[in-house]
């Protein structure tokens, strides 16, 4: 074996390429950590929505409510169970309308999002006693009125407090106020009367989803047992923090992988910066090398020497991206969730598992770039040491 | 370390050896039909022109090359027909090599230089270490154990270099120019160690030079001249 410290020293000696391409191999550590560690915080971001004793039932086959439909038979039916608190606000039970409407933002880009309209019952806010006025007051029941969560109102050009906007042509909606639900993705929501929105869409008779509270958390398996049982009603029974978990990992999903795409392309960048400097080092010590295999090192000990040497430069690299990806923990920002779409606040999370990914990932990109200059090196003929 | 017998066995023999470059398609014939005989314990300088085909000999008679034809047997092995891999092992154990330009690893010290042919063998680190030490005496630089070949003068670096080459306890050290990037002075004090390695531990040594006050120091003195001995 050529002794390690040849490598390591060979490394320092060149300190501004080796560092110029550790840094090329940090930023693309970075961003696979940053990807992985923003995937982990929508998680834990989301993980926390949803009441365990609450169920959302839906249309099988349907992932979200904006795809389902229940009509009034299958209301009814969810009702029939003692496992329903009929005490709580709506006698346990409330069926809601959803739809997703583009609407232009404020901020004068000319942009537009989407933001989803819930149309409930009266009893609607009152099954949720975590939602509440912040400002203005609640819509009256049978009419245009409509309230804006906090996370979004004045985002969108006509959604806020004291202004109207159209779902449908010359049926305009009016804000009377705006609503807070402690943090969890409803804050994101329109709401309003259950019929003049479904009436808006030509969808009277039926709703999205269903809510139902139980009497407790663990009477949900029984209840989902006895909801699915009938194939004919064709319906899916979920925990509402399972179905938030669902959402989230949906998000999380695609966060991870955009950024996962995003490093891989980088890497690709990242590889060549390696390949092109162990290329490099390998040119400017053709003698050093040739000198090597006439004392006595053979081509597989001088091809291990130069990718022990690339891995070096990766794990550099690592350090240093691994270092500046901790900072990202400071860093807190809001995004949509692509189920619900709500807004969230995500939080890079970091966790041992991505940090050791994150090295693998860079050793990996060390090996690949530093393939083909080790092989060059383990090719050079021991006849090159003799040349002056 | 032992000492050879220098009983004038051969313990270098070339039999009808060629060997042939292509520049292209165009056939450079180096050495043709060469036959050498060297004595085991001599000291051998060989001078000629340049282009003359001398370090291609060396690189022969070291086993850094193979020739085109013919049988090169060097301390009781036939090179002809070796692998590149059994090469380098036989180098390791057999050949002390001193270069012109030194070819000391720069990012080394000189300790680390000289136990660079140890690393091959399976001694511990503190027979590496004792071995090291007693090269670097025999050269007179064991007070520069810890320098990095930057910090020795050219005629140190040599000196270095010959510990080296010496530290496996070779059969034979082939040398190509070694006083060619020296001044007076230092060459002198090479070559005399050369000698004190030839006189003392009965080193063969095979010495490519252009050098006549080096070729002076060697018992034998040979000159090639396109592609054949005189
Ligand atoms: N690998 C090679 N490919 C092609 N030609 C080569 C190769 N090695 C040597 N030669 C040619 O072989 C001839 C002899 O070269 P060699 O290096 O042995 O000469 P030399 O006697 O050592 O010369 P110098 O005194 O300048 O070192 C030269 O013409 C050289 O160009
Ligand atoms: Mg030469």
């Amino acid at each position: 074996m050529v002794p390690v410290r040849y490598n390591i020293r060979s490394l320092l000696v060149r300190k501004v390429t080796t560092f110029a391409t550790a840094i090329g191999i940090a930023l693309v550590v970075f961003v696979f950590a940053a990807a992985q560690m923003l995937g982990e915080g929508v998680n834990r971001a989301l993980a926390n929505s949803g009441r365990t004793d609450t169920v959302i039932v839906l249309r099988k086959g349907s992932d979200a409510e904006l795809s389902s439909t229940l009509d009034g038979e299958r209301l009814n039916m969810l009702r029939s169970n003692s496992a329903v608190a009929s005490s709580a606000p709506g006698g346990g039970v409330i069926g809601e309308s959803v739809l997703v409407i583009t609407a232009e933002l404020a901020d004068g880009s000319g942009g537009i999002s989407n933001v989803l309209l819930r149309g409930m019952p009266a009893d609607g806010m009152k099954f949720r006693p975590e939602a509440r006025i912040v400002s203005g007051r609640a819509p009256s029941p049978g009419t245009n009125e409509v309230i804006v969560g906090k996370s979004i109102s004045g985002r969108f050009e006509g959604i806020a407090p004291g202004k109207t906007f159209e779902v449908r042509r010359n049926r305009p909606l009016l804000v009377v106020g705006e609503f807070e639900t402690g943090g969890t993705s409803y804050q994101s929501e329109v709401w309003g009367d259950l019929d003049t929105i479904r009436a808006s869409v030509g969808r009277e008779s039926v709703v999205s989803s269903a809510r139902v509270r139980l009497t407790s958390a663990s009477a949900f398996e029984g209840y989902r047992a006895a909801m699915e049982a009938d194939k004919r009603l064709n319906l899916k029974v979920m925990r509402e923090d399972d179905y938030f978990k669902k959402a989230s990992e949906q998000t999380s999903g695609f966060l991870a992988g955009m950024g996962m795409v995003i490093a891989i392309l980088f890497s690709i960048a990242a590889m060549i910066g390696a390949a092109i400097t162990m290329n490099g080092a390998v040119a400017n010590r053709t003698r050093e090398i040739g000198t090597l295999r006439a004392l006595g090192f053979s081509r597989l000990a001088i091809l291990t020497s130069f990718m022990l040497e690339a891995i070096f430069l990766s794990l550099i690299g690592a350090a240093i991206g691994l270092l500046f990806v901790q900072l990202l923990a400071l860093v807190s920002f809001p995004t949509m969730n692509f189920q619900t779409f709500s807004e969230i606040v995500i939080r890079f999370a970091a966790t041992p598992a991505i940090m050791i990914s994150s090295t693998i990932f860079a050793v990996a990109m060390g090996l690949l770039g530093g393939l083909a200059p080790a092989i060059r090196a383990a090719r050079i003929s021991p006849v090159e040491a003799m040349r002056g | 370390m032992a000492t050879e017998s220098s009983n004038g066995a051969s313990i270098v023999t070339l039999k009808d050896v060629t060997k042939t470059f292509y520049r292209g398609k165009e056939p450079i014939h180096v050495l043709a039909g060469l036959d050498l005989d060297v004595p085991s314990g001599s000291f051998e300088a060989l001078m000629g022109p340049s282009g003359s085909g001398k370090s291609t000999l060396l690189n022969l008679i070291a086993g850094l090359d193979r020739p085109t034809s013919g049988e090169v047997t060097v301390a009781g092995a036939n090179l002809s027909r070796m692998s590149d891999g059994q090469l380098a092992k036989w180098r390791s154990q057999t050949i002390g090599f001193v270069f012109q330009s030194f070819n000391l690893i720069p990012v080394l010290t000189a300790a680390q230089n000289v136990e660079l042919p140890l690393l091959l063998t399976d001694l511990g680190g503190a027979d590496r270490k004792s071995r090291v030490a007693t090269a670097l005496r025999v050269v007179g630089l064991e007070d520069r154990m810890d320098h990095y070949p930057r910090q020795l003068s050219g005629g140190q670096e040599q000196r270095v270099a010959i510990a080296r080459a010496i530290v496996n306890d070779p059969k034979i050290i082939v040398a190509d120019e070694p006083t060619g990037d020296l001044d007076r002075k230092s060459a002198d004090d090479v070559l005399t160690l050369m000698d004190k390695l030839n006189k003392e531990l009965g080193k063969t040594i095979f010495m490519v030079t252009h050098d006549p006050a080096a070729a002076e120091k060697a018992s034998v003195q040979r000159k090639l001249d396109k592609g054949a001995l005189q």
